[in-house]
């Protein structure tokens, strides 16, 4: 289910859950781009041998992904800040589920508040956040 | 009566939740918990009041501290102003057994917290600093943890004879909850809360999986 409108909101309601691409591969060539090449983030073996658990994804990778939950959801919000908190590394080749709920709506402002989560398979939190987002009233 | 004895909010640092959500939260979601402690980080909060906030969603919210040792973080319940002079609640480097002491002198009361942690937690340093003195709870469930590490806390508890007490340390609206301490009375205050915890009347308990 999509939103396009601020009173679409309910508090307390999910966001549809999104399962990012934290392979080793995406990882690697997210860090390429942006310049962030090197073995933390696409060699496992490398990585270990920075004292690491294994390759990671890059933390701006993560956020990216925290938008890209929150476009899947909404996808004419406005996000005007995304605020995270890296608790553990978001490991490569580990799979990950990104939960969303929204914790605050102001109607006369037109925004919303979103509680974001990281987790892993055995639900450790990874990474955990908050997003506030702009939506357009539906008189508007 | 349930309580979530480890919260932060946004006069934490690194707390995101504002108290009123949560109150909004616990409600919306139907949590069988009846309040929150708020245990802000290196501070005490002397200058908020939620009684209105806690009265209009019935709920307990009471105020702490967690702050900072050699052995970890460690939650202070019954900060006094006096308390406050009597170490510095602002320091990372405070020494444990002192904060134990000067809370006991003041009525209050000392947990490590997550102390199956690695680097803030009690266990990671008892192997190289020895067993603290005047331990008498520790928080065996946290909301926070990962991998062994509730484990660990319950182990190293059982092992020294602790009671354990459960805490979300929630830093988020959506995470409060998911650990929190079972007490045989009702809670009111903070003196009923530091009375029940020096009486061991309490049961930690773990609601992660809902």
């Amino acid at each position: 289910m999509t939103v396009h409108y601020i009173e679409d909101v309910e508090f307390g309601s999910d966001l549809p859950a999104f399962i990012p691409d934290t392979s080793l591969a995406k990882g690697a060539q997210f860090a390429k781009l942006i310049g962030w090449d090197g073995p933390r983030f696409n060699d496992h073996e490398g990585a270990r041998k920075e004292g690491l658990p294994g390759a990671m994804i890059p933390g701006v990778m993560s956020q990216g992904f925290l938008v890209a939950m929150i476009h899947h959801w909404a996808p004419s919000a406005r996000i005007i800040n995304i605020d995270t908190v890296f608790r553990a590394p978001v490991m490569a080749d580990e799979s990950h589920t990104i939960s969303g709920v929204v914790t605050d709506i102001d109607p006369d402002a037109g925004t919303v508040e979103i509680d974001l989560t990281v987790a892993n398979t055995k639900q450790e939190t990874r990474v955990f956040g908050t997003a506030t987002i702009g939506l357009k009233a539906g008189a508007d | 009566m349930i309580l979530d004895l480890h919260t932060h909010s946004i006069k934490s640092d690194d707390g995101r939740a504002k108290v009123e959500n949560y109150c909004q939260w616990i409600r919306a979601r139907e949590l069988p918990i009846d309040g929150i402690v708020l245990t802000e980080h290196r501070q005490f909060d002397f200058e908020s009041d939620y009684s209105a906030l806690a009265k209009a969603n019935d709920l307990v919210i009471l105020k702490a501290s967690e702050v900072e040792t050699e052995y970890g973080h460690v939650l202070v319940y019954g900060v006094t102003e006096a308390l406050t002079q009597a170490f510095d609640f602002a320091s990372i480097n405070n020494v444990l057994e002192d904060v134990i002491q000067a809370a006991n002198d003041h009525g209050a009361i000392a947990v490590p917290c997550h102390p199956g942690r690695p680097k803030v937690g009690m266990f990671a340093h008892t192997e190289a600093l020895g067993m603290p003195q005047g331990v008498q709870i520790v928080e065996v469930y946290n909301g926070g943890s990962r991998d062994d590490e509730d484990q660990i806390a319950l182990d190293g508890a059982a092992a020294q004879g602790y009671l354990g007490i459960g805490g979300s340390d929630s830093h988020i609206v959506s995470h409060v909850g998911r650990c929190a301490t079972q007490f045989q009375d009702d809670i009111a205050t903070m003196d009923d809360l530091v009375a029940a915890l020096k009486a061991g009347n309490f049961e930690a308990i773990t609601l992660k999986t809902r």
